[in-house]
């Protein structure tokens, strides 16, 4: 990706403060938008459009969705007409780019995959690393594009030698939790016009701006999941014979009872565990190789660091020495303080949090941040007790 | 920039002389074709030119031309009603067989009614490589008890032509009817309903420069036609439902055309071919395969695979740069699959959406095919070079 992303003007770009603001004055090339029919790539393309720059919309069709279930998710043919329908009003071309065999294998299967082996996926940072800003991007850019714009709630600050990624000023709609995994290089071809907005005024610009998509409810759910249950999609795709049945066994060593896949469990998970004890019980492990589920009280979930692997870093090549910053371990959860230690490669991270921290869950992501500043991230691998 | 429009297969933009008999007939003829004052009596006159001038256009009686909505619809009517009624007038099953790279609206109808209909029996041809179809394999269909036999007469995508006169005749040896959806043909080829022996044709004139929405099914002259519609006399009650008068008065007009222009049109579609494929040669060194049958092919159809060159990647990047040009189907949500026919001819998914078509009319200028082989050299190359 490095060399895709190196050749072309806009590593000359000069550097600037804000993205929108400051860009208009620079950027005379095409611009794609990523549209998934939502409001706020919505809102986004029509800022592009505005500044006058040559925008191209694109909306990604990740998965079909079966006529049944048209109004449910984001990659419906109503979603898709919604984007079609914004981009006409604003003017620009629009196209559909079919992702769907890319998604099945970096982000379905992945998410399958992994709840099969024990673990939380996120499918989220999965299509955000693998099709968003690896395949949309390379796309873009042999499109003729400079940019990539995505409606996502993160800044990048160009004011210095190289462009950084800080957090979106709405703290509620913060999103770069999801974007740790981009390029380091490709964070100059990306331009995040909502980072500054929260989401009101977003909905108010696209009511001002009279957007098809104005009015449309937020979406919640994993999208491909489709108004079912991550579970129900689970059992759906989970055959009889790939599952990992096993035990209960209590933190103590005393087993429990039985269940019939371990896919079934996430740490830190109280509900639906079935066990009576005197005690509520909370998942706190699950060893996928004998499909033991672990369990026991609310004290033992707490871990005083975690291991990451597949670490990407935004701020620098690899973290100068011992790394004092704050680290998220899950999408809506307070950064905690830690201090971060790398091995010889810079894709392994040993975390330590000053305060041991609440259902550490492997395959979930960690992202570092120094204030606001997002300095990378990786995937937790193991708790440390 | 000015944008060139090489996606006549879709459709065809609308010819001048088409243009304003659609303007006269809205402002001279608004009455309903089936009153019998003044207004109707106009209306009237428009659809009666109009089957006469396709008629002459494919020479076949008046009597024989069926106007409906498109080739869409006639297709639907003839495989439908030969499905309900081939037992009672043949005294025998019905067998239904098509060709693996016919149109949508004559494969899925087809499939559909092989699976929802009980008495039904459909079969599918394969192609060959080249898209083609072996008379030996329709023989073996027809052996078999096949009923009707439908083939088109050139295909949409790889832009093929096909034996209809043989395959006709081979149908009828065996006491099968033939249909065959001309579509693509007309106004670039010459059609001979009469000499070519179908019992079954269908139409639609948007792809050579008339109005969409209105098409014509032909039939042989002893061959009932039912209706899939109740409600109406029109069209001898084969199609009930007011005429569209003013898409009639167009229709009627691109078939006049056909009439006077055929012979010019296919001089002028070779030599815009030869000047295409010609600059394509040229500018890429041949890095790029062809995807029809060499031999019998429709001259303004060219099914291009560029190596290396994903199909829905180029044909974005030559719409942005003013050349539109189309792959395969698109789904309801607008997003690209492999065309249906290139996965028939053989070539797995990945490959078949290499592919990219680029088709032209006679009217499409000179100056603006030299320009458009260009724009595809530079997109090609362009995303070549950043190898994706």
């Amino acid at each position: 990706m490095a060399s895709t992303i190196e050749q072309g003007e806009a590593c000359m770009m000069p550097p600037m403060e804000v993205d929108i603001d400051d860009l208009d004055e620079l950027v005379r090339g095409r611009v794609v938008v990523a549209m998934s029919g939502g409001v706020d790539s919505s809102v986004t393309a029509a800022f592009v459009a505005q500044k006058g720059w040559d925008a191209v919309g694109i909306s990604m069709r990740l998965y079909a969705t079966p006529p049944s279930s048209y109004t449910k998710s984001c990659c419906s043919p109503d979603d898709l007409f919604d984007a079609r329908m914004v981009a006409d009003t604003l003017g620009i071309p629009f196209y559909v780019a079919n992702y769907q065999d890319e998604f099945k294998a970096r982000v379905i299967d992945y998410f399958v995959e992994e709840y099969k082996r024990g673990r939380t996926p996120n499918p989220c940072v999965a299509c955000n690393n693998h099709l968003k800003f690896d395949i949309l991007l390379k796309r873009s850019l042999a499109l003729g594009a400079k940019y990539l714009a995505t409606g996502h709630f993160a800044r990048i600050d160009r004011s210095g030698e190289v462009p950084v990624m800080r957090t979106g000023l709405d703290e509620n709609k913060d999103q770069s939790y999801f974007l740790f995994g981009i390029p380091r290089e490709a964070l100059s071809r990306i331009v995040f016009p909502l980072g500054e907005l929260t989401k009101e005024e977003v909905r108010d610009y696209a009511l001002g701006m009279n957007l098809e998509t104005a009015e449309k409810p937020e979406s919640q759910e994993i999208c491909f999941v489709e108004g079912r249950s991550y579970r129900d999609f689970l059992e759906e795709r989970i055959k009889q014979g790939e599952s990992t049945p096993g035990k209960f066994m209590h933190v103590d060593g005393q087993v429990l009872g039985e269940h019939d896949g371990i896919h079934q469990f996430t740490i830190g998970q109280r509900k639906g565990l079935g066990l009576s004890w005197h005690e509520p019980l909370y998942v706190q492990a699950i060893r996928p190789e004998e499909g033991t589920v672990v369990v026991g009280p609310k004290r033992g979930l707490f871990a005083r660091g975690l291991v990451a692997e597949r670490c990407n870093w935004l701020s620098f090549e690899r973290p100068p020495g011992i790394l004092e910053c704050e680290a998220r371990i899950r999408y809506r959860s307070k950064p905690v303080k830690a201090v971060v230690t790398v091995g010889e490669d810079a894709s392994m991270a040993m975390v330590e949090f000053e305060e041991p921290q609440r259902a550490v869950a492997p395959g979930q992501a960690v992202v570092f941040y120094r204030g606001d500043e997002v300095l990378g991230g990786g995937w937790i691998e193991e708790a440390r007790v | 920039m000015n944008r060139i429009y090489l996606d006549w297969n879709a459709t065809a933009p609308l010819l001048p002389k088409v243009k304003e008999a659609m303007i006269a007939a809205l402002d001279d003829a608004p009455g309903n074709a089936s009153s019998i004052h003044r207004e109707g009596q106009r209306a009237r006159s428009v659809i009666e030119r109009t089957r006469r001038a396709i008629a002459r256009a494919i020479n076949a009686p008046p009597q024989a031309v069926v106007l409906c909505g498109g080739a869409t619809e006639g297709n639907n009517q003839i495989l439908r009603t030969h499905a309900a009624f081939a037992e009672q007038k043949l005294g025998r099953k019905p067998h239904i067989v098509c060709s693996s790279v016919e149109h949508p609206s004559v494969i899925e109808v087809v499939e559909a009614l092989g699976s929802q209909e009980q008495d039904v029996q459909v079969s599918l041809l394969g192609v060959d490589r080249l898209g083609r179809i072996d008379l030996d394999k329709i023989k073996e269909q027809l052996e078999a008890g096949a009923t009707l036999i439908s083939v088109m007469w050139a295909n949409n995508e790889c832009g093929n032509i096909y034996p209809v006169t043989e395959i006709a005749a081979l149908c009828h040896e065996y006491g099968a009817l033939f249909h065959t959806d001309a579509t693509q043909a007309l106004g670039r080829i010459p059609v001979d309903f009469e000499a070519c022996g179908a019992d079954y044709m269908t139409l639609s004139l948007h792809k050579m420069g008339g109005p969409k929405g209105i098409g014509a099914i032909v039939v042989r002259e002893g061959i009932v036609l039912e209706a899939m519609l109740a409600g109406g006399h029109q069209e001898r009650g084969r199609r009930p439902g007011t005429e569209n008068v003013p898409a009639a008065a167009g229709a009627g007009a691109a078939a006049l055309q056909v009439v006077d222009q055929l012979d010019a049109w296919r001089q002028a579609l070779s030599e815009r071919r030869e000047r295409l494929l010609g600059a394509l040669t040229e500018g890429l060194d041949g890095s790029f395969e062809l995807r029809q049958d060499p031999e019998n092919h429709l001259l303004n159809t060219i099914n291009v695979a560029f190596h290396g060159v994903g199909g829905e990647d180029l044909l974005l990047a030559l719409d942005l740069a003013g050349v539109s040009a189309s792959s395969g189907s698109a789904c309801t949500a607008g997003s690209l699959e492999p065309s249906h026919v290139i996965l028939a001819m053989g070539y797995e998914p990945e490959d078949a959406k290499r592919s990219i078509r680029l088709s032209f009319g006679p009217l499409t200028p000179i100056s603006s095919i030299d320009e458009a082989a260009s724009r595809v050299i530079d997109a090609v190359t362009r995303q070549r070079s950043l190898a994706l």
